[in-house]
């Protein structure tokens, strides 16, 4: 027993002596995780000495971990808010945007659901509750299951900002934490809509036309396909020039970091 | 009540009692067979020659010769199927305009299908993504995705007013007449020969990092996470809680305020685990800033709060399970009071302390809420001890969580999240079962 006590002690002697690494700690959005995770796996193949943790935890956890100074880079699906900008000035902390990729935001419906193209307006009208059932929209008599993200999440005040026009979304609306849970529940409800990232949708969940436009590179780009945002990585203040993080936030601008964003599903800013 | 009724009602209360236990073995074996046989999963599975490069590219394992040779085993099996792709790219090329049209999009998908099965067309530019790089690593995978290329799903939406159908028709109808055609049965046939699978058992899965958030390698991060959360709140809890209790028992004087205090723990004890996750986040990290970041240190803190009320009951029961007779024997020996506590009770109370410790630990090893804001991450390196300190880890139960609902390929990875599950369920029951076994050791010792 006392062996074992002394040689742990000695192990964690030894462990303590190591180099001590850079660190970057990234939190937020869910939509910008999975850029963020291959980037950070990209940057710690070529840079062994820094640790690079991820957390999905919202747009919303993303800003105030920011304005809390306890995160390097915030992950936002949305821009930041003048009350969070605020907040941050007064914890000394200066938000700045880096602009990593273009999503597209699409509706997903099962793809059993024979309803290829919705407007604004039907997607509007499903969200408020009017319309309840897809025999409304020209689909089979079904009730809609109407799915949509917490509040916390930038994904939703995209939603909201874009597609909502300040109605309220009705109180059957399920709400779930994140784009894979959306995801999840539409691919095993076959009368649920939902809307996620662009980087989310395989061929378990069917991507619909809003105002007869399919969500792609294209269509995103020129601003034809009505539910678009930027995706959004801030840091405080502009990193340091050759820093680790200013590397970091600049990676979507190499050939490398393109190619990531565009294989991920997202649509790069870039265009080698 | 007559002698029949009696016996009657014993029986009933009897089978009622053998029925619950049934319903409990039951359930038990409900939950546990999937997560046994689809966690062994991980770590036991038929393997494909992708997964031997993966291991061999990414952690330098396995016999570089016979790698090579296996290597060029499967390129040469591989090698119709370019061949015949090249074919039918020379034949699309002398084909006019208007013909080549149609097949341009089903080339393209079938290109991706086959990049999905066998990884990127050798000769090719290195894809940088790491799950490109490599093709199905795993025989069931390998079926899924050749699969994927043999038919091509569609979904029959001709009556509007019914949810439509799945219509699968084989892929080859798309290149009937072409040279392509000889590839599906050629790609079918010949499995085995791309593929080269074999049973293997991946140990290493409990202690690899893994490469491109979790599509390869193992879970070691997370392992090590765990086990820092557990100890370094079993660090702050176990001080404190038996300090605690010897303070309740012993010492305190019974009154209003102590009864209060009593209260006062038994309330904690069932606050909602995420009420003490916001509240570290809030505390440790917003108002102390007890690191820059989330950090393994928050975390435990943070564990070890939820957990201290458990440790301080179960202190409490066992101290005062001590035969009073113990303590009168040593005053009457002229020990003081804290001589009696640190020779006497200590000892004698110490299995039922220990079980509560343990029990305690395999909570604190389990829960998610507590660390969501204070400690955990999706992705990380696995930290020394001192990083701990300062920073963030990926633990098993959040990772759990985070790749069935976040994970953007969750659907290629189910094998690892069963792994977590397996090794964190495997984690809490050899917790126990090493409570279990150190209960009976030390009470052995006391009864000399």
């Amino acid at each position: 027993m006392k062996k074992a006590i002394l040689s742990a002690a000695m192990m964690t002697a030894i462990a303590c002596t190591a180099v001590a690494e850079q660190t970057i700690t990234i939190d937020g959005s869910t939509t910008v995780g999975p850029i963020a995770k291959a980037f950070a796996e990209y940057f710690m193949a070529a840079r062994p000495d820094v640790n690079i943790t991820v957390s999905e935890s919202g747009s919303g956890n993303g800003a105030k971990s920011l304005m809390n100074g306890v995160c390097d880079v915030a992950n936002l699906s949305r821009p930041m808010k003048s009350t969070e900008f605020k907040a941050a000035a007064g914890n000394d902390i200066q938000p700045v945007a880096h602009v990593v990729a273009l999503d597209g935001l699409p509706i997903l419906v099962h793809p059993q659901n024979p309803i290829q193209d919705l407007t604004i307006d039907q997607i509007r009208k499903i969200y408020t509750g009017e319309i309840t059932n897809w025999k409304e929209v020209g689909g089979p008599n079904l009730g809609i299951v109407v799915i949509t993200r917490d509040t916390n999440s930038g994904t939703y005040e995209t939603f909201e900002g874009l597609v909502m026009s300040k109605q309220k979304i009705t109180e059957k609306a399920e709400y779930v934490g994140s784009n894979g849970a959306i995801r999840q529940r539409v691919q095993t409800t076959p009368a649920a809509i939902g809307y996620a990232g662009l980087g989310f949708v395989d061929k378990t969940v069917k991507a619909l036309k809003v105002n007869g436009v399919y969500p792609s590179a294209a269509t995103v780009r020129t601003g034809e396909y009505a539910i678009a945002r930027p995706l959004f990585m801030y840091t405080n203040g502009y990193p340091k020039l050759g820093s680790a993080v200013y590397q970091f936030v600049t990676l979507y601008l190499t050939e490398d970091g393109q190619e990531m964003v565009e294989e991920i599903g997202f649509i790069p800013v870039t265009s080698y | 009540m007559r002698l029949e009724t009696r016996r009657l009602l014993d029986r009933a209360f009897s089978s009622l009692g053998l029925i619950a236990i049934g319903v409990m073995a039951l359930a038990l074996v409900v939950i546990l067979t999937p997560i046994i046989v689809r966690g062994s999963g991980a770590f036991i599975f038929r393997s494909t020659i992708e997964h031997r490069k993966v291991m061999f590219d990414q952690w330098d394992r396995g016999n570089a010769g016979r790698l090579e040779t296996a290597k060029a085993e499967v390129a040469a099996a591989r090698q119709p199927v370019y061949d015949m792709l090249a074919a039918f790219n020379t034949e699309l090329d002398a084909m006019p305009r208007a013909d080549r049209k149609p097949y341009k999009q089903s080339l393209r998908d079938l290109e991706k299908a086959l990049a999905g099965l066998l990884g990127p067309v050798p000769g090719e530019r290195t894809p940088v993504l790491i799950r490109q790089q490599y093709g199905a690593t795993r025989w069931d995978r390998t079926q899924i995705k050749l699969d994927d290329v043999l038919t091509t799903e569609e979904w029959d939406y001709s009556d509007p007013t019914a949810l439509g159908k799945l219509v699968r028709t084989p892929r080859v109808e798309q290149f009937r007449g072409t040279k392509l055609e000889p590839l599906f049965p050629y790609v079918e046939q010949n499995i085995k020969a791309m593929m080269q699978p074999r049973w293997t058992c991946y140990w290493q899965f409990l202690f690899d990092t893994s490469k491109d958030s979790h599509i390869f390698g193992g879970i070691g991060p997370e392992v090590l996470g765990t086990i820092y959360l557990t100890l370094g709140a079993m660090f702050f809890a176990i001080p404190m809680g038996v300090i605690a209790a010897i303070y309740l028992c012993e010492y305190a004087r019974e009154g209003r305020v102590i009864s209060f205090l009593r209260i006062c723990i038994s309330t904690l004890a069932g606050v909602p685990s995420i009420v003490f996750g916001l509240f570290g986040l809030a505390f440790f990290l917003n108002t102390i800033h007890i690191s820059d970041s989330k950090s393994v240190l928050a975390g435990a803190l943070t564990l070890s709060l939820l957990v201290l009320p458990t440790v301080i009951r179960a202190s409490e029961e066992a101290i005062l399970a001590v035969p009073r007779a113990y303590k009168e024997a040593a005053m009457s020996l002229g020990a003081g009071r804290w001589r009696t506590v640190m020779t006497v009770i200590l000892p004698a109370a110490l299995p039922g302390i220990l079980t509560g410790v343990v029990i305690s630990m395999g909570r604190a090893a389990g829960e998610t809420a507590p660390i969501i804001f204070t400690a955990a991450v999706s992705v990380g390196r696995p930290l020394l001890p001192l990083e701990a300190l300062s920073q963030p880890t990926p633990a098993l139960s959040w990772n759990i969580y985070n790749l069935c609902t976040e994970h953007e390929a969750v659907d290629e990875i189910r094998h690892v999240q069963y792994g977590m599950v397996f090794t964190l369920v495997a984690v809490v029951l050899l917790l126990n079962v090493f409570a279990i076994i150190m209960r009976a050791r030390i009470s052995k010792k006391l009864r000399g």
